[in-house]
């Protein structure tokens, strides 16, 4: 009998986190712009001096304005897709539960659009909009899922489905019917593309809010962590067992939603990460979600990093959109897990 | 407190109950409980009012046919719902009134199991049990993995510890289901059908079990069947429910009359009364 | 976890790479590579979208994200200040064997900086995506887009590029070539009646142009007009609406497949096309796909259509069916 103990969950997320060190590296070292490895070293020294001066302005650029920006969204995004990935498969007691099956990314993309035709011009103004979506469909599936006041999987997932169907149905007709303004952007968007540009010219002061925004909905759904272990061996004796069964679901709802807002605002729907990452961390790791979310973290970052780095690089200099490059990757290693069939 | 006799690892204890003073007791006075199809019809059914009380190494067996309300009776009993009249009190605190998991320290119930979602070790199982005490998010300590691992001796469920729990047959599963309750360490420990689903020497030893826990570890036992047998052999009293209501509270030979027996459950019964105080009762006549 | 005993060590080596390679950073270590430096004189300029763009006042490099402004250059003599373009820039064949930044939707930010241009030139409204134009708005390098939607504005565009690359003449000089040529096919079929065609954008679904697209402006200057009025730019019909309506002529753009039968034997082999009356009369034409582009090319384009639309206008017979590009 070995419990896991806080040493064990730092030592494998301390193993992930160096996995993801070395990707972070390859990352930063592609790409189209000619700069070798010794340079972009030089470059971080002297960032993290604080000397901008003492480095040649296009290096600063790529370095600090092209390609760490995009490896911090590709870490912020890969992060936030697999926890929440792994609340929905807990909270909808399904294991083939994804981030977006309750129809928060439909919500996002519905935003996205609108903004595009409304305001096609405003900076910042999708990922506002998006996030806005997001959120108001948050809020409608939460209200449709209930069933005798408390949340009901069952019901949630089908009301999530809808939701998503029916918002679906909405971006098609406005698609067609609209006079297209610039929505071929849309297509990238909806795919998943880390390239969409910041909203601010600060790009060290959004990421850091992104970053505090993922901090906390995640540290949230991490101290339920107990919680849900009890809950995945039924709600019935969850509650037995003294566990408040009815507001973990709403936190898990509202922090996994919040999750996935945060991702499609930034990036679009990039798939598969949020359903497959769990998933081999719990065949690697075990279920325990005191372990799970934080493996999911860093697992789901690495994924994205490295799927945007292949996508940068595998028809250079076109880019492929990193959502492209998962679904990609993703349908084979789900296939893989679909025959391994984890039970 | 029996000295540890006959168990053969040195570092054995027996689990107490988490409150040992006072004794552990149960008390449910006139309660009762009514549900309707919604919130304005008529009520479809109707418990109550029962009253009885259960001390520390007691077995009360909560006996009656089908639909005649012995599992919501369960419910109020484990705190799960307040009643509409009445109180049900364990160790002088309301049930429905404690906190999650001060209730989840005194009280644990074990019923039929739901489908496991992934795959899990039974002594990751067992742990669970464990979860009422320390915060929230927690991490089992050596006491808790001590605790759970003699819950797991108690039911002689030693040797399935590292298992999967989807592998176990149903018999095993029931064990370790029990050994998590155990590790709760309650007073009161409400089993809902456990015999359901077992042959009839499944039935017996758990029986068995259940009279040595209660016994070693001063748990009050309430257990819910239909087994009128096996209720008699091994409960100190018995609570008879018809349709709802209480008919009959008291010892096994006090409660099983043959009229009483045949109106409740609907067959012809006959009543014999066994060497060891214990009744019995047999189908009579030709059917 | 078994693995965990590696884990120390591991975290370890990797600091150690990363300490080193720092250390062996002395000051002044960035070798002999800088980047040119800034030119000295800039002016601000607008761009046809409203966005106010600094510039060097004497621009020596510019990249192109798409096939037009490339043409559009070319068309100027300005490839040699040409020093990079997309994927697709295939007009002039030249232009293949400029540097390639990627393609037109998704072109990458690295490889144009690392051409050091002086401004980029980009296409709002169905060319480069805002995205992107963004994009390189953070980088600090000039963004320059132009939006033409009608053919007077394409000439517009083309002095305005020339202006902003120093060739203001040479703009102007073409624009009015081209707005000659315009006027010469203009006075040939003003005084008849439009040809009424079907611009056919896709056959399944059926997707034509729109009434203020600038292939419908295009059709009007070729003495043609659209059968189809619509305030979208794609918009799809039922191909009943086109047996109501029968137009005259049915376009095609060329795609450059290279199938054997020509367009016109395709379509009478198809059960429903080969009712329609143009089939039959074999009044389908193609055109080069350079009506899509806002280019010189699209000047070409407009008079190839107005000789198969209009061929007694041109003392042509009326036998010349398909006219094929170039």
């Amino acid at each position: 009998m070995r419990p896991l103990t806080p040493r064990r969950i730092l030592a494998t997320c301390g193993l992930l986190a160096a996995v993801l060190f070395v990707v972070v590296v390859i990352s930063l070292r592609t790409g189209a712009y000619p700069i070798s490895v010794r340079e972009i070293v030089l470059t971080l020294f002297q960032g993290a001096r604080g000397r901008k001066d003492e480095v040649p302005p296009e290096f600063w650029l790529v370095v600090f304005g092209l390609r760490l920006p995009r490896i911090a969204l590709g870490i912020l995004v890969g992060a936030a897709l697999s926890v929440a990935g792994a609340g929905f498969q807990a909270l909808l007691r399904n294991p083939l539960a994804d981030p977006y099956v309750l129809g928060v990314s439909s919500g996002a993309a519905l935003g996205a659009i609108v903004s595009l035709v409304a305001a096609p011009h405003v900076v910042g103004a999708i990922q506002l909009a998006a996030f806005a979506g997001a959120a108001a469909t948050i809020m409608a599936v939460y209200f449709l899922g209930r069933r005798g006041g408390q949340l009901d999987s069952a019901t949630l997932l089908l009301a999530g489905i809808v939701a998503a169907s029916f918002l679906s149905a909405i971006i098609i007709f406005l698609i067609t019917t609209l006079n297209t303004q610039d929505l071929r952007g849309m297509a990238y968007w909806l795919m998943g593309d880390l390239s969409s540009p910041a909203p601010t010219t600060n790009i060290s002061q959004w990421l850091l809010f992104l970053f505090s925004v993922l901090a906390v909905a995640a540290g949230v759904m991490y101290a339920t962590s107990s919680d849900l272990n009890l809950i995945l061996t039924g709600e019935e004796e969850a509650r037995h067992l003294g566990v408040n069964v009815r507001r973990v679901k709403v936190v898990v709802y509202v922090a996994a939603s919040a999750l996935t807002g945060l991702a499609v605002s930034v990036s679009g729907a990039i798939g598969y990460v949020g359903l497959l990452v769990p998933h081999v961390m719990r065949m690697m790791f075990g279920t325990d979600y005191r372990l799970l979310i934080p493996a999911s973290a860093v697992g789901g970052a690495i994924a994205i990093v490295a799927a945007d780095t292949l996508a940068r690089t595998v028809v250079a200099p076109t880019e492929l959109p990193v959502g492209a490059m998962t679904a990609l990757a993703g349908a084979p290693v789900f296939i893989y897990l679909m025959r391994r069939s984890v039970r | 407190m029996n000295p540890a006799a006959g168990s053969s690892a040195p570092m054995q204890q027996r689990i107490h109950a988490a409150n040992p003073e006072p004794p552990a007791r149960l008390k449910v006075e006139q309660v009762s409980y009514a549900y309707a199809a919604t919130d304005r019809s008529a009520p479809e059914f109707t418990l109550g009012p029962v009253s009885f009380q259960a001390q520390p190494r007691e077995i009360v067996a909560i006996l009656g046919p089908n639909a005649s309300g012995k599992s919501t009776l369960l419910r109020l009993l484990a705190g799960l719902v307040k009643p509409l009249s009445g109180r049900v009190e364990i160790d002088g605190a309301e049930a429905s009134g404690l906190h999650l998991r001060t209730r989840a320290q005194r009280i644990a119930l074990v019923q039929q199991e739901s489908e496991l979602l992934f795959r899990l070790r039974v002594w990751e199982y067992v742990l669970q049990g464990r979860y009422p005490y320390g915060r929230r998010l927690r991490f089992e300590s050596p006491e808790d993995c001590l605790l759970a691992a003699n819950a797991l001796s108690q039911v002689a469920a030693d040797p399935l510890r590292d298992r999967w729990m989807h592998q176990l047959s149903g018999g095993e599963k029931q064990r370790v289901i029990l050994a998590r309750a155990l590790a709760q360490q309650p007073a009161l420990l409400l089993l809902d059908e456990p015999t359901q689903h077992l042959d009839i020497g499944g039935k017996v030893e758990l029986l068995r079990r259940l009279r040595r826990l209660a016994d070693d570890n001063g748990h009050s036992v309430i257990v819910v069947t239909h087994e009128l047998n096996l209720a008699a052999e091994f409960s100190d009293r018995i609570l008879l429910l018809h349709g709802g209501k209480c008919l009959r509270v008291g010892s096994p030979a006090e409660v099983y009359e043959p009229e009483i027996l045949e109106t409740v459950f609907g067959a012809p019964l006959e009543v014999e009364m066994r060497p060891n105080g214990r009744p019995r009762a047999i189908l009579r006549g030709n059917y | 976890m078994y693995l965990r005993p590696y884990a120390g060590s591991a975290a370890r080596a990797v600091m150690a790479l990363a300490l080193g390679a720092g250390a062996a950073a002395g000051p002044g270590a960035f070798a002999a590579r800088q980047a040119p430096p800034l030119a000295a004189a800039t002016r601000s300029v607008t761009d046809e979208i409203g966005r106010r763009v600094t510039v060097p006042s004497d621009v020596k490099r510019i990249v192109s994200l798409a096939p037009n402004l490339t043409e559009i250059l070319y068309a100027l003599g300005l490839d040699s200040k040409l020093v990079g373009d997309t994927d697709y820039c295939d007009v002039p064949a030249a232009a293949k064997t400029k540097p390639h930044v990627g393609s037109v939707l998704a072109p990458n930010l690295e490889a144009i900086v690392a051409l050091h241009p002086d401004v980029i030139l980009a296409v709002a409204n169905s060319g480069n995506r805002k995205e992107t134009v963004e994009a390189l708005d953070h980088t600090g390098l000039a963004v320059y887009a132009i939006d033409p939607r009608t053919v007077r504005d394409v000439l517009a565009s083309i002095e305005h590029i020339a202006a902003l690359a120093g060739a203001q003449q040479q703009g102007e000089e073409l624009a009015a070539r081209l707005q000659a040529r315009l006027d010469a096919v203009q006075a040939r079929v003003k005084e008849l009646p439009p040809a009424h065609a079907l611009f056919v954008v896709w056959d399944e679904p059926l997707i034509t142009i729109g009434h203020n697209t600038l292939i419908a402006d295009a059709l009007r200057w070729a003495g043609a007009e659209s059968v189809i009025v619509s305030q979208q730019s794609w918009p799809q019909i039922s191909f009943e609406e086109v047996l109501r309506l029968q137009p005259d002529y049915l376009i095609f753009a060329n795609d450059h497949s290279d199938s054997g039968s020509t367009p016109l034997a395709d379509l009478r082999a198809r059960p429903a096309w080969k009712e329609l009356r143009a089939v039959e009369l074999g009044r389908v034409v193609t055109v080069s796909e350079e009506i899509t582009r806002p280019s010189p090319g699209l000047i070409d384009v407009i008079e190839e259509l107005a000789r198969a639309v209009h061929p007694e206008a041109f003392g042509e017979a009326e036998e010349k069916r398909a006219s094929c590009a170039r």
